[in-house]
């Protein structure tokens, strides 16, 4: 059976790595070629990166640091991915088959999707001819209010979709999807802990891996998702808080049980 | 492009502490300020004491705190012995620059708190080094000190093998609201990297570093062994001791002034007996003699702002002074060239004003700044530009940073 991964969810937004907080408050946290070389040394299993930036405004902010003058997405990818050894999901503002094509040649190997897939779900089934299924995240971001009503939100949490998480999940995986990528909006950032009714409603309704991520505060947390079904564990705030992140939210997993590669 | 400033502060959008505005304009550090007033901090302390418990030992030091001899390792060994009752291991880092109020203090501490005290001292050949090297490779002669007050104590827990650290307040969650209070970060080398040495590191300064760097023309000979000081322990080190730097900054309402009434009450601490060309405070930054001054310049020549800002956001947001006060600091005193503390500091490392001023001229932010008729010019925060002197760039002489 395959091991169960842990995997950080970068958010850049215009050019610099941000917490997020309910999608909504945005704190920059760093430089994105920094943190991709940390978690080389940590032998992290897998890496997402989501482009959040609004605008077209990409600054690294200070003239005296060493890493400077990655002005597009493109020139931070290249630099994230020729200092990455794991494998890369990017995501944001993916708008065709051309732009993952873009974003493949530039070193990722998976992409995320998320509004895009929504207003155009061919382009799932297009991306997936055209790089595999496996190449194919779909992102999915629910707002799911008392536990009770959830719904698709698209644009940063901005849009509704009148879309339910679950049945919009089984439509991905039909149109082609090779995984999904699971965030809760209310839990963004609050470290609430993850939403393991949704979880559990959602794994058991696909057959492809769900990566759950939104409301880890503590390493213990990662186990819950896993138990409620998720074949992937991802946070991704707390990988900017505490030291020996990897191995120590490993660590937590395997107490609980779980086969992680330590 | 103008800048943007904080609406309720007087932060501006290009610092040195990573700041973000919301959608009313008012930036992240004042955001963060106000959570603490909803912020149950009897929680915390329990929260606190639980930590520390856990780390209690019957052999060893109970705790490291890193301590530069300022009010606010005073107020942190104060709350470690006196309200936690923990025997911990005070290290410092010691930069050779002192104000003699400041080595007053760090020297008392021993006295007044009972307690072993570790300080390293670097050669001083190998400081005046660096601080050239720091100058002129990354605009800022305390580079040294960032480095050395960001490794030397984590050098010291692995040793000693002690595997909590109590650092103060997070200075950039305080001043820019890097973090939430509801982070609980700790201590991280990828913080001391990227922010506290932003992006480069001990070997970076040796010979062979600069020859990498693309930047031999700056070698000054050191060498690794030189620098044993800045050198982080590794990853495996750390984790066979299992150490973790909290920060107190995270369980109690932190609060400059009340801390520094305080130490001065309780264990006759010293503010600086002179006042500082750059700001109005008195009590911050005695453990380095150019960091009020000369250092905190640099800052102003980078991001067009200084020690002003930085001590009247803070006061602003304590409720101690209101924008408009804060704005007349401002004016006072981000741009003022100290007269005192170059004049030490160009005599201490052997470079001449003009070449000071060329190399300075290397690091302005073009967000910033803007050149009109050779001289600098940028907008201020009370909506008019203003000229801060001429432009020395083309006199860049030999070995300085085109």
């Amino acid at each position: 059976m395959l091991k169960k991964r842990l995997i950080p969810v970068l958010l850049l937004q215009n050019g610099l790595l941000v917490r997020s907080e309910l999608f909504k408050i945005h704190q920059i946290i760093g430089n994105p070629v920094h943190e991709v070389e940390r978690f080389n040394q940590w032998n992290v299993d897998e890496l997402v990166y989501l482009d959040i930036t609004r605008g077209d405004k990409y600054d690294l902010r200070r003239e005296d640091h060493k890493i400077k003058g990655l002005a597009t997405p493109e020139a931070i990818l290249d630099a994230v991915s020729r200092n990455c050894f794991m494998p890369l999901t990017w995501g944001g503002r993916i708008r065709s088959v051309e732009d993952m094509r873009r974003c493949i040649n530039h070193g990722a190997d998976k992409i995320s999707i998320n509004t895009s897939a929504v207003r155009t779900p061919e382009l799932i089934t297009a991306g997936a001819k055209a790089f595999g299924s496996q190449a194919i995240v779909v992102s999915i971001d629910v707002r799911a209010e008392g536990g009770s009503a959830r719904e698709v939100f698209i644009d940063g949490g901005r849009e509704s979709t009148g879309l339910d998480p679950v049945e919009w999940a089984i439509e991905a995986e039909k149109r082609g999807a090779g995984e999904i990528l699971l965030q809760v909006i209310g839990r963004d950032g609050t470290g609430s802990g993850y939403d393991t009714g949704l979880i559990r409603d959602m794994s058991s309704a696909v057959r492809i891996p769900l990566v759950a991520c939104s409301g880890v505060a503590m390493f213990e947390d990662y186990a819950d998702g896993i138990k409620a079904g998720a074949s992937a564990v991802a946070a991704a705030n707390i990988w900017h808080f505490k030291e020996l992140t990897d191995r120590a939210g490993k660590r937590a997993m395997a107490r609980a049980g779980i086969d992680v590669r330590l | 492009m103008s800048i943007q400033y904080c609406s309720k502060c007087v932060y501006p959008g290009v610092s040195a502490t990573p700041l973000t505005f919301d959608d009313s304009g008012v930036c992240s550090g004042c955001r963060v300020n106000e959570m603490k007033s909803s912020i149950d901090w009897d929680r915390r302390w329990k929260m606190l004491q639980k930590i520390t418990d856990e780390y209690r030992s019957d052999t060893n030091y109970d705790i490291v705190i890193p301590v530069s001899g300022g009010k606010d390792s005073y107020y942190q060994t104060h709350v470690a012995i006196h309200e936690l009752g923990l025997k911990p291991l005070l290290v410092t880092y010691h930069g050779n620059n002192y104000l003699p109020e400041g080595e007053y203090n760090l020297f008392r501490m021993r006295e007044v708190f009972d307690c072993d005290h570790i300080i390293v001292r670097p050669g001083v050949d190998t400081l005046i080094k660096m601080n050239r090297l720091g100058f002129k490779l990354q605009g800022d002669m305390n580079w040294h000190a960032h480095c050395g007050i960001f490794t030397v104590p984590i050098q010291v827990a692995v040793r000693y093998k002690v595997p909590l650290m109590m650092w103060g307040e997070h200075g950039f969650l305080d001043l820019g609201g890097m973090y939430s209070l509801n982070d609980f970060v700790e201590f991280t080398a990828k913080f001391r990297l990227e922010h506290a040495l932003r992006g480069y590191d001990w070997h970076d300064f040796t010979d062979e570093g600069l020859e990498k760097l693309g930047r031999p023309e700056l070698k000054e000979g050191l060498s690794a062994k030189d620098l044993m000081w800045g050198q982080y322990p590794t990853d495996d080190e750390i984790d066979a001791v299992g150490v973790r730097g909290i920060y107190l900054g995270n369980f109690v309402n932190w609060d400059a002034n009340q801390h520094s009434r305080l130490v001065v009450e309780k264990y006759g601490w010293r503010p600086a007996a002179q006042p500082f060309e750059r700001t109005y405070r008195m009590f911050s930054n005695l453990d380095d003699m150019h960091e009020n001054g000369i250092h905190d310049y640099l800052k102003f020549i980078k991001f067009g702002y200084g020690r002003g800002t930085d001590h009247s956001c803070k006061d602003i947001r304590s409720g101690k002074m209101t924008r408009a006060e804060g704005i007349e600091m401002v004016r006072k005193y981000d741009h003022v060239k100290p007269r005192r503390d170059l004049e030490r500091w160009l005599k201490y490392v052997g470079i001449p004003e003009d070449e000071f001023d060329a190399v300075c001229d290397t690091f302005r932010d073009p967000r910033v700044w803007r050149m009109e008729n050779g001289k600098w010019v940028k907008d201020n925060i009370w909506g008019e530009a203003s000229e801060y002197g001429n432009v020395h760039k083309d006199a860049c002489g030999p070995g300085c940073r085109k």
